[in-house]
Order: structure tokens, then sequence, then C-alpha cells
């Protein structure tokens, strides 16, 4: 072997460099604030609050607040998926005090028993809510979890470059708009759109109903040009596309960014997705957890987080702080006959890799 | 991995014939705990969990069975093959006289037509396989256009003066001063359609209307070459650097013309450089997704983003071990290809 040290030095280095290329988590931490308010509301003893949210979704403004009120520090971790944030939590890594899951995930976690309830007593700003938000069938009673935001799917249209109406998703996917459309990375969206085109429930992805759906994605998703989920307003924003299927909060940006862009809510149905705030078994502080809980149904913080992130605010008394230009934009606040027209998903256990094959499948033709 | 093996081989003490001492292993215990851990125990799991089965949640039960690995090479579809492709091809065949609009008997480029669309019918009902090939063949073009690009590169640099090669290939590393996602953003506000790119050739004319460049396989690879280009450049330069300039001009002397002096003198002796340069770039580009992801829209997609997903949304870590280790398997064997060259 004739291998010299340079080789191998440059060798281990570039190795070395490799290791660093996947892509990494993004655990941020809070700033701990160092004036504690001087009423101390009744929390655990321990002044911390570790929170498991996902990204994009919580302002650092607003963690920023809750410390500066109640002296506890709160540390942040990130995440990118409902099933991102199962895989840690049942890998029992890490302990954390609240957990912000959307409502499938809510039924199994609570079907497998990994709730703690929680204490309304300790939750007076509840009373928040609008009635359309509270004691929905993913968790009767709100024994478990408070609503954060919800949001629908809809379409985004440019119309400098789309003078056709659009009014659902068969108008999307037409060969005319061939390598022009951004849709969301998910395959269980992607297949309930498909489903919605042919009136099929979304929940109902027996075997059967997946293979009605299969010639209707062999069709759709040759068209597509890219699978976004993180961002898809950036393909959109940049003119690299005319059209987009993606989330309600991102439609609503890119509608404030531009007047040319234009949301329609599709015509077939689309998913209407409610991620609310739950605290694990594992949690430590529970107390801290409920006390963040009531902050947040706060009509003045939850007006904020609505302005950082355009979702569908559920807090009635927020709704009335928002403009009239937040409350009045399509996407992020849906009519309600488009309401009417939504479906929540349910929990689909173990079909979940049969929907994730068939539209891989679909994508790679 | 080639880092690891270099490493490995380097401090094997068989070259000096005898045993190690206490002294030997107490200063290799670090390197091997390192190994241990993070190198066979992770690749234990990986193998132990791509036999089990996992629940609704998504966690992994241990019940030993092999069916990650039956769907992984899809094992159906390979199964049903006798019927399916005799059926692919009849039906090929047909499609091709009906888009034709003839009735009766095919000619021979119909029938060929036919049997053309009724291979690529088959092929498509393989569902994973097709997904590493197109990785594979994703990397291996990114393998060719580093090494055209790079070897010249690194061999310009090593045979520079002491001076202009210290700064050059300080150049070849700055890139990698800023984080990999940060460079990857950075193409795609080069890219998009509003993008430098596309803004300066419409405002020179050179085009009339906006190219599509982003969300192509086109960028996917680019992205593959531009991140990947300095691990062929710089085990090549090393080679090219200790190439003993008198064995090039003994070739000449001997009536050799430059094209005969680099690929017997030249080519031979920096050999080890070359291999170790495809398979620092052509082993991880197989696997990465973030590039493809970002910068070809996901479109095709990839073996990596596709064990990615089984890990997250797909709620299916076994199937995804299942996956890994087979992506394993096909980098032993790259490996275990190229160990005559590494050796020499």
């Amino acid at each position: 072997m004739k291998t010299n040290t340079r080789h191998l030095m440059f060798t281990a280095l570039a190795a070395a460099a490799l290791a660093g290329c996947g892509k990494p988590p993004a655990p941020t931490s809070a700033e701990p604030s160092a004036s504690p308010a001087a009423q101390a509301p009744a929390g655990d003893a321990e002044k911390k609050l570790s929170l498991f949210c996902w990204s994009e979704y919580v302002p650092q403004s607003v963690i920023d607040q809750f410390t500066k009120e109640t002296g506890i520090k709160v540390s942040v971790e990130n995440y990118a998926s409902n099933e991102e944030m199962l895989a840690k939590l049942l890998a029992g890594g890490g302990s954390y005090d609240l957990i912000q899951p959307s409502e499938y995930v809510i039924e199994g976690l609570i079907k497998e028993n990994l709730l703690t309830p929680i204490d309304h007593a300790a939750i007076p700003n509840i009373k928040n809510l609008a009635p359309d938000f509270v004691n929905m069938s993913f968790d009767p009673g709100n024994k478990f979890t408070i609503p954060y935001m919800a949001g629908t799917v809809g379409i985004v249209v440019n119309t400098a470059l789309v003078t056709d109406e659009i009014k659902g998703y068969r108008d999307v996917f037409q060969d005319k708009y061939k390598k022009n459309i951004v849709v969301l990375d998910d395959a269980r969206e992607i297949v309930s759109w498909g489903l919605d085109s042919i009136d099929i429930p979304v929940n109902d992805v027996s075997d059967a109903n997946l293979a009605k759906v299969k010639p209707v994605l062999a069709k759709w998703l040759p068209l597509v040009k890219v699978y976004d989920s993180d961002s898809p307003k950036t393909a959109l924003l940049n003119g690299d596309v005319a059209i987009g299927v993606v989330w309600g909060g991102e439609g609503a940006k890119l509608l404030e960014a531009d007047k040319k862009f234009q949301w329609v809510a599709p015509a077939e149905g689309s998913h209407l997705f409610v991620d609310s705030l739950a605290v694990p078994k594992t949690a430590k502080h529970v107390k801290n957890a409920e006390l963040f809980m009531n902050f947040i149904l706060r009509p003045d913080i939850s007006a904020k987080i609505s302005e950082e992130f355009p979702y569908l605010n559920p807090n009635l008394a927020a709704r009335e702080l928002l403009t009239e230009a937040q409350r009045t934009n399509p996407a992020s606040f849906p009519t309600a006959a488009e309401l009417a027209n939504m479906q929540t998903f349910k929990d689909i256990g173990g079909q979940a890799s049969k929907v994730d094959e068939l539209v891989t499948s679909m994508k790679a033709q | 991995m080639a880092g690891v093996v270099a490493g490995a081989a380097a401090a094997d003490p068989s070259s000096f014939k005898r045993k190690p001492g206490l002294m030997a292993w107490l200063v290799l215990l670090p390197l091997l705990v390192w190994l241990v851990l993070f190198v066979v125990v992770p690749t234990v799991m990986l193998v132990g969990v791509s036999f089990s089965e996992r629940d609704a949640l998504g966690r992994v039960v241990w019940n030993f069975n092999t069916e990650n690995y039956l769907r992984a090479l899809d094992w159906d579809t390979l199964k049903a093959l006798p019927q399916l492709l005799p059926q692919n091809l009849s039906e090929g065949t047909d499609a091709i006289l009906k888009q034709d609009g003839v009735s009766g008997d095919p000619s021979l480029t119909q029938r060929l037509r036919g049997i053309g669309a009724g291979i690529a019918t088959t092929f498509n009902a393989f569902v994973w396989f097709r997904i590493l090939l197109i990785s594979i063949w994703y990397a291996l073009l990114t393998t060719i256009i580093c090494m055209v690009i790079g070897y010249p590169v690194a061999y310009f640099i090593g045979r520079s003066s002491e001076r202009m090669r210290i700064i050059l290939m300080t150049l070849v590393m700055i890139p990698f001063w800023t984080s990999f996602l940060i460079r990857t953003y950075a193409w795609i506000t080069i890219l998009s359609k509003d993008g430098l790119v596309n803004s300066f050739l419409v405002a020179a004319q050179i085009i009339p209307e906006p190219m599509t460049i982003l969300y192509t396989p086109f960028a996917s690879v680019l992205g593959l070459v531009y991140n990947y280009l300095p691990f062929m450049i710089l085990p090549i330069y090393t080679s090219v650097e200790r190439l003993d300039n008198a064995m090039v001009e003994a070739a000449y002397d001997l009536g050799a013309g430059p094209v005969r002096a680099f690929s017997q003198v030249i080519i031979p002796l920096t050999r080890p450089g070359i291999v170790a340069g495809i398979l620092l770039v052509f082993v991880p580009s197989i696997a990465m997704f973030a590039i493809t992801n970002l910068m070809g829209g996901g479109n095709p997609p990839t073996i990596g983003e596709v064990i990615y997903k089984q890990f997250t949304s797909g709620r299916n870590q076994p199937f995804g071990a299942a996956l890994g280790t087979l992506l394993l398997v096909t980098f032993i064997i790259s490996l275990w290809l190229t160990r005559k060259q590494r050796e020499e």
C-alpha cells in the first residue's frame, strides 16, 4: 500500500466534510429572559418548559413574551412533519412537555394512551375558541388538546401566467400546465385530492379505493414540476411555476405579497387540518404546559401568531384583533360553504405505507 | 467511508510482521471505540430493524420477517414477470397499432416499438428497484462530469509552483466554509426563472424569455457536481503532486507522444487518486436527497429521499432500514469491485 500521509489526511478531511452534508435538524433554544414578572402564576416548581413544535409555526416573540411574563424558560425543538415528531416522541429520546400534533395523529396518540389529560380550570381562555373548533371528533370534550391553528389546502393561481378560470384539482392537472405546477410533497395529501376528485371520502383508503385513485394520479403526477411541503410558495414567487396546491398559510402569504396571486378553494373539496397543543404522558412540567396553552389562547397573543403565520385562527376573540385585510384573506379564512366541503384526516394506521408506495411509484413514472 | 477504510488499513500492523503490543492497542482504543459506537452498532441496528415489523404509530415491533426485503426488491412484480412481460408486450403492440390507426398485422418497426413500450411498462412496475437505478444513474453522471472537470483542474494545481498550489487549493476549499444548505439555496436564486442567470440573459437579449433551469434533472446534477467536485479534485491532486516528473520525461525520451504518455504513464501513476475520487463522489451522490429535493424539486424521487420518507412520513422504519441495507450492500459491492485499484 502506497498511501502517504498527505493522501490520507485529505481523504479523512473529505470524509469529515461529507459527514456534515446531511440535512441538519434545527433545534433552537429560546433566549432565557432575565426579568421574570412580579406576579408568578401557579406553575411547576421548576421554571422550565420544553416545547416540541412545527418549524415556522410558533413566533419567537410569543415565546419571549411568555418567558418574560412567567419566568419560565422555554426550550424549543422543531419538526417538519407529524411523523418526525411521533418517531422522536416514541423513541423516548427527549422529554417534551408540549407537542403540536395534527388531528389524525392526536387520534392515534389518544388511542395508545400517550397523552396526559389537561386541567380546564387552568386554561380559562379556552372560552375564546370558536364553537367549530371545540369538542372536535378527534378529541371529544377537549380532554387532551387545545387547538393551536387550523388551516386548509387549496390552489394558488398566478393570474399573470394563467388566464383560464381554475375551480378545482381537475382544472389544475391539465396537460397545458405540464411542468408548471407545484404541489405539497405529502403522499396522504396528494391521495386525498385524487379521492376528492372521484367522490370517495378521504379517510376511506382501502386497497380497492387506492386502486381506483391510481389512474387519476398516473395522469396527474407526471404534470407536476416541484414537490415541496416546506416552502411551496418559493417556486410560485420565483415564477418557476404558475399554479400550486399549497397550505392555506403559504397561500395567504402569497396573496399578501402580490395581487397577481389568486386563491381557489378546490370545488372537489379539500383537507381541513387542526394542529393542537397536547401534553405527552412523559411530560415533566404539566402545569407549565397548561400555562402556555392558556397564554397562546389569549386574544392578543393568538392575533400575534396569526400575523406571522396567517393560518385559520380558531380563536374568535383574536380574530377581532386582526386587520380587515387579514380577516378577509380567503386563504386564511374559508367561507362557511367552503368549510362544509372540507374533511379532516383520520388515523389510517398501516395503510399509510400503501398510500406512500402509491404516490412514490406514480412520482417516479 | 474511504477514509475509514484507508485509516484502518494504515493502522494495520501486519506489514511489520509482529503482533501489536499493549501500547499499540491503547493508542488504537479511541479509534476502536469510535468505530464500534458509530459504525458497527448503527449498522447492526439497521440490519436488525430491517427484519422487523412496525405498528400503526410506526413503532418497531421485533417480529422477525423478510417482508421488507421482498417489498424492496419488488418481489411480487418479479414473481409475476413470466405472465406480466408477454402480456405487456402484446398490449404494447396493440397500443402502437391503435395509435397509428392500423388494423391487421403489425410491421417490423411497429413490432419493435411495441416491444419497447411493453418493456417500459414492465420496468415501470418495479417501484423501488427503478428508483435505485435512477439514483445510481444520477450518481454515475455526477461522477463522470466531476472526473472530466476535476482531473484537469487537479493536474494543473498539482503541477503548479508551491505558492500557487496553496492559493489554488484554498480556492477549492473556500466553498466549504459556508453551510452546504446555504450554498444550495444560493443556487435556487441563481437558477430560478426570475433569477440571476435568466435576468442577465434576457436583459442582454440573448434569449427572448426566461429558460427553465431550476427543478429539472439538469439542476439536480449541477447541484451534485458543484457539491462533490472538491472530493474529486483533492485525492487526484495528492496523486498528481507526488507524481515523479522523471517518469513523464522518461516516457517522452522513449518516444511516447503526449497522448501515450498521459494514458500509459500519468493515468496509471495517479490511479489511486482517481479511484479514491470516484468513490468519494459516487457513493455519497447515490443517497444525497437534499440537493435533488431543493434543486430538482424532488422530481423524480431518489433512493435517499425515499429512505428518509420511510423514517418520517411513511412511518415505516423497518422498510426504510431494508432499503438502507440494500444501499449499503451496493456500496460494499462497489468498494469490493475497486479493491484491486485501491491496493496498488
